[in-house]
């Protein structure tokens, strides 16, 4: 049986043989079709009825189940989580798995589809190390730049050699921008 | 214990190769996911032999959520007694609709996987009962 506990590690293994058979666009299109729109069709509906409520019950939920290092943060206008140590990427780098080329880039295939759905953009950065920040904005009120400093749980805020240890994905406002590689 | 929201996306990950490549797409999928990601395992198996295979789908069972199975070794072979598949109660719970061919990933996956171990494979039932053996080539029961 393919259960869950290893989920991870097949999970990543699954990017690298759709890319390889299919081609990168069809790793985009399982992310977007098969995790957003049909696997993750319990946090679209409570994130799409409930807004900022729904992202704190879906991810305090899902968080805790993976055992996550995280923070939230809830400001007027954004919600935000700080992840300092992803139990994904935690599990790949315990287990020497490494198949696809840029795993992290899943979360942004699934989430930013719901999260345009939902009338909300996203900032995003993750250095491929297991620490990023998600802030989410209205699509009404979003900041056309990176979100500021948010204090001592803001991942930037961490020490150069965990937090630019390595190349970083940025996204401002749902778009990916040009980042400085260590 | 593991995050059985997982099951979710498995189920929906055979959905969407099923809908998008077809049945044959999907089937390739479970055997090369065998080959390849299952790899160090079928080599666990191979110089293990039946205790390996006992000893692997006990721990395996005990951590996945739920479900109730009982994993019988002997000489000849490895009975998995899945009175309540752990996957299948959890997407039932949740009220997903789960994709018809759902059960044959075991085949499949374990069939190869079992192969490159130089044994056998055999599964009757499904749809959250099933009897799983696992044989050495050569023996028959």
């Amino acid at each position: 049986m393919i259960g869950v506990q290893d989920f991870v590690g097949y999970y990543a293994w699954t990017f690298e043989y759709l890319r390889r058979k299919y081609g990168e666009e069809a790793v985009r299109d399982y992310w977007h079709r098969a995790i957003s729109l049909d696997s993750q069709r319990h946090a679209r509906a409570l994130i799409m009825a409930r807004g900022f409520e729904g992202m704190a019950a879906y991810w305090g939920h899902t968080l805790a189940m993976e055992e996550a290092g995280y923070t939230f943060q809830r400001g007027a206008e954004y919600f935000r989580i700080d992840m300092f140590a992803c139990p994904s990427q935690g599990y790949l780098d315990r287990h020497g798995l490494a198949f696809y080329h840029d795993y992290c880039e899943h979360c942004m295939g699934w989430i930013k589809p719901l999260m345009d759905d939902a009338g909300f953009v996203v900032h995003h950065e993750h250095n491929h190390r297991g620490q990023c920040y998600w802030e989410m904005q209205p699509a009404t009120e979003a900041s056309a730049t990176p979100p500021p400093d948010r204090g001592p749980q803001d991942v930037r805020n961490l020490p150069p050699e965990v937090w630019a240890q390595a190349r970083r994905h940025r996204y401002v406002a749902g778009r990916r921008v040009a980042t400085a590689t260590p | 214990m593991a995050a059985g929201d997982f099951y979710f996306a498995i189920d929906a990950t055979f959905r969407h190769i099923h809908a998008t490549y077809g049945k044959e797409a999907l089937v390739q999928y479970w055997q090369a996911m065998a080959r390849e990601y299952h790899r160090p395992l079928a080599e666990r198996f191979r110089r293990g032999g039946l205790e390996e295979v006992r000893a692997y789908w006990a721990e395996y069972f005990a951590a996945e959520p739920g479900g109730d199975v009982e994993v019988r070794g002997g000489e000849k072979e490895v009975e998995l007694v899945v009175r309540a598949c752990p996957a299948i109660g959890w997407l039932r719970a949740a009220g997903r609709d789960i994709v018809p061919c759902y059960c044959e990933h075991c085949r499949h996956v374990s069939g190869t996987l079992a192969a490159a171990a130089g044994m056998t494979f055999a599964l009757t039932g499904g749809d959250g009962a099933c009897r799983q053996v696992f044989r050495l080539q050569g023996d028959t029961a």
